[in-house]
């Protein structure tokens, strides 16, 4: 897999550990422009780990490999530099903020980009969350939508979405569903790469790659027809 | 008894109690501050960040023991400094003064009671509902002893707020001594606000006793911003039947402090309700004890109380108290000490926040109270002390 001009993101051979133990072994991958990812993977692969570890969470130690972003070796920039830089990530559980109201969170990110938290409330139908405290009480998918609605808010240009369809409800996987399709519309580079087991989220988004993660490591990439081979057949039988 | 009488039986008292240390925090030799600087000056700028509006339409401000300055221009509402108080209403001063605090209570009351000035005397008239806060502020411009004797009446039915900020010059040393009375009438309601911004140099010994009558309510917000040498106060509440209370404090440890406070409530026959809240961030090597204490012979009584470690040498400890008298008391409390979460720093640093943005965020909302039942302006006021203490924190 070579980096060419099309790649936003391309992960070459990527070894981290974490405490002592090795969560991800010689992880390749790349997201292209105009690209709809989905990295599937049954749970346990390692998907969280290599989103926290794309992202640069000072305990996920990189061991050996690279990461690439808009044309920059990022692998050892901290967490601050890749998210000014433009890379977000939307996470699976966000945790629960004691003290602090959705509105104010989704206002100070607002303040750095410019946006309106008012106008993105609407969109993610999160307006009676506003006054509350972040994650607090909130059932999945409010949990899911206020995460969203903080990617939103950072405008980045490439989004890692972390299983926005495990544990909610319908109507708000359509809502999260519109949420990325927006994020895909401001990415600069058209797009986004979303994490999932289920893969229910492809009922409306429909991938244009496909990689598949199995025990730290992607184990094959490619196009949209190994969703549907994912979904005949299972991780087990992919495996096989 | 007449004033002179009155006057001679409080010294005698408080005499007795110039050699009794207080039960808690750091023992002072208070007779290194009995004498005081004549000479005084003003610092607006230090007034005005703590919240404090000198033009408000009903004020008091004190520096030192010399200074005074107090007007009411809001119907219903008298402030006076206390000794014109008295020598203009002594029959009914003798009524409330000295009524709540005993003068030999402790070393720090005893001076206070016999080398005190001024302290504010606020009086709001039955069934007179205030909206603009009555704005107090105690400043120490020079070394010594500042001991102001406070005392606030709302009568039965009136509804008032008092925000009471104190602060210090820079690099001034000082012993700061409040002693407060306030009577809370039936029906009536008090919401009160202090705040406090002293140096690493400045004792502070604040002695309050609160008395709520029948179905009334006090909801007090106290907020320590800054550094203080140390510091030690355990106000008590008195509640009566169907009164209720709101006790909410804020406390900052920075440096060397040393700061040991506490709330303690009494609910009384009937059927009241009292809810302690307490959080307290310990910087540094600061060493902080937070107490709470409810004793009760009915009715309800909470008490919440969170430490935020925010270094590897600092001390902290909290100790709640729940006494039944009655099996128709229900009293409940929960206590944490611990630090942020790492997890969460790392969430908001994923959000574009640095680390210590992240922390600043996460201290603000550790802070934060959800006061309830109070004016627009005086959350504004709230939401403005909590910026100010996260930023101290940092």
């Amino acid at each position: 897999m070579a980096l060419g001009h099309d790649n936003v993101l391309y992960v070459d051979r990527l070894t981290v550990g974490v405490g002592g133990k090795i969560v991800l072994r010689d992880v390749s991958f790349s997201v292209g422009r105009n690209s709809i990812l989905f990295l599937l993977g049954p749970n346990g692969a390692g998907k969280t780990s290599l989103l926290r570890a794309l992202i640069g969470y000072p305990n996920y130690n990189v061991i050996s490999g690279k990461i690439l972003f808009d044309g920059e070796d990022i692998t050892s920039s901290p967490m601050e530099h890749r998210v000014s830089r433009g890379l977000a990530v939307a996470h699976q559980i966000p945790p629960k903020l004691t003290g602090i109201k959705a509105r104010n969170l989704l206002a100070e990110i607002c303040r750095r980009t410019g946006c309106s938290v008012d106008e993105i409330a609407d969109e993610l139908e999160i307006n009676y969350l506003l006054n509350r405290e972040f994650g607090k009480g909130f059932s999945g998918g409010e949990l899911k939508r206020i995460e969203i609605a903080t990617i939103v808010a950072q405008r980045p240009k490439l989004a890692f979405i972390d299983e926005p369809d495990s544990g909610v409800d319908i109507d708000s996987v359509a809502i999260i569903a519109r949420a990325l399709r927006k994020l895909i519309n401001v990415s600069t580079y058209g797009s986004i790469a979303i994490i999932t087991h289920s893969a229910s989220i492809s009922k409306y988004i429909r991938p244009t790659h496909v990689c598949v993660m199995i025990s730290g490591s992607v184990k094959f990439c490619g196009d949209s027809s190994i969703l549907d081979e994912v979904f005949s057949h299972g991780f087990k039988g992919m495996a096989e | 008894m007449d004033l002179r009488g009155w006057r001679s039986k409080i010294a005698e008292e408080a005499i007795q109690g110039l050699d009794r240390p207080s039960p808690y925090g750091v023992d002072i030799d208070v007779s290194s501050y009995a004498t005081e600087e004549a000479r005084y000056r003003i610092d607006v700028d230090s007034i005005e960040k703590i919240g404090v509006d000198l033009k408000s339409k009903a004020r008091y401000l004190q520096v030192n023991q010399a200074y005074f300055e107090y007007l009411s221009k809001i119907p219903g509402v008298e402030v006076y400094k206390l000794e014109d108080y008295i020598e203009n209403y002594p029959d009914e001063a003798m009524e409330y003064v000295w009524r709540l605090l005993r003068p030999s209570m402790d070393k720090y009351v005893a001076i206070g009671a016999l080398r005190g000035m001024g302290g504010y005397f606020i009086k709001v008239k039955k069934n007179t509902k205030v909206e603009d806060p009555i704005m107090a502020c105690m400043f120490l411009s020079s070394y010594g002893l500042q001991a102001p004797h406070n005392v606030i009446i709302v009568e039965d039915g009136a509804e008032a707020t008092v925000y009471t900020g104190c602060t210090i010059a820079p690099e001034t040393v000082g012993l700061h001594v409040g002693l407060s009375e306030f009577y809370v009438g039936r029906n009536a309601k008090l919401r009160f606000v202090m705040v406090h911004s002293w140096n690493r140099a400045t004792h502070v010994r604040p002695r309050t006793a609160v008395n709520v009558s029948e179905n009334g309510e006090y909801i007090s917000y106290y907020a320590n911003l800054s550094n203080v040498k140390t510091f030690q106060a355990y106000p008590r509440v008195y509640l009566g039947s169907g009164a209720h209370a709101y006790l909410a404090s804020i406390v900052l440890g920075v440096d060397d402090a040393d700061i040991d406070i506490g709330t303690a409530a009494v609910l009384e026959n009937g059927n009241g309700g009292v809810e302690i809240v307490s959080r307290n961030v310990a910087r540094d090597s600061s060493r902080i004890v937070m107490r709470a204490s409810i004793v009760g012979r009915s009715g309800r009584g909470h008490i919440d109380c969170r430490g935020l470690m925010l270094s590897n040498e600092s001390v902290m400890a909290t100790i709640p108290e729940l006494h039944a008298k009655s099996p128709n008391a229900i009293l409940t409390h929960e206590a944490s000490i611990g630090r942020l979460a790492e997890d969460e720093i790392y969430y908001l640093m994923s959000k574009g926040f640095t680390r210590d943005e992240a922390v600043g965020i996460l201290v603000r909302g550790f802070i934060a109270i959800d006061v309830k039942g109070i004016p627009d302006r005086v959350r504004s006021y709230i939401e403005t002390i909590e910026r100010l203490t996260a930023e101290k924190a940092m």
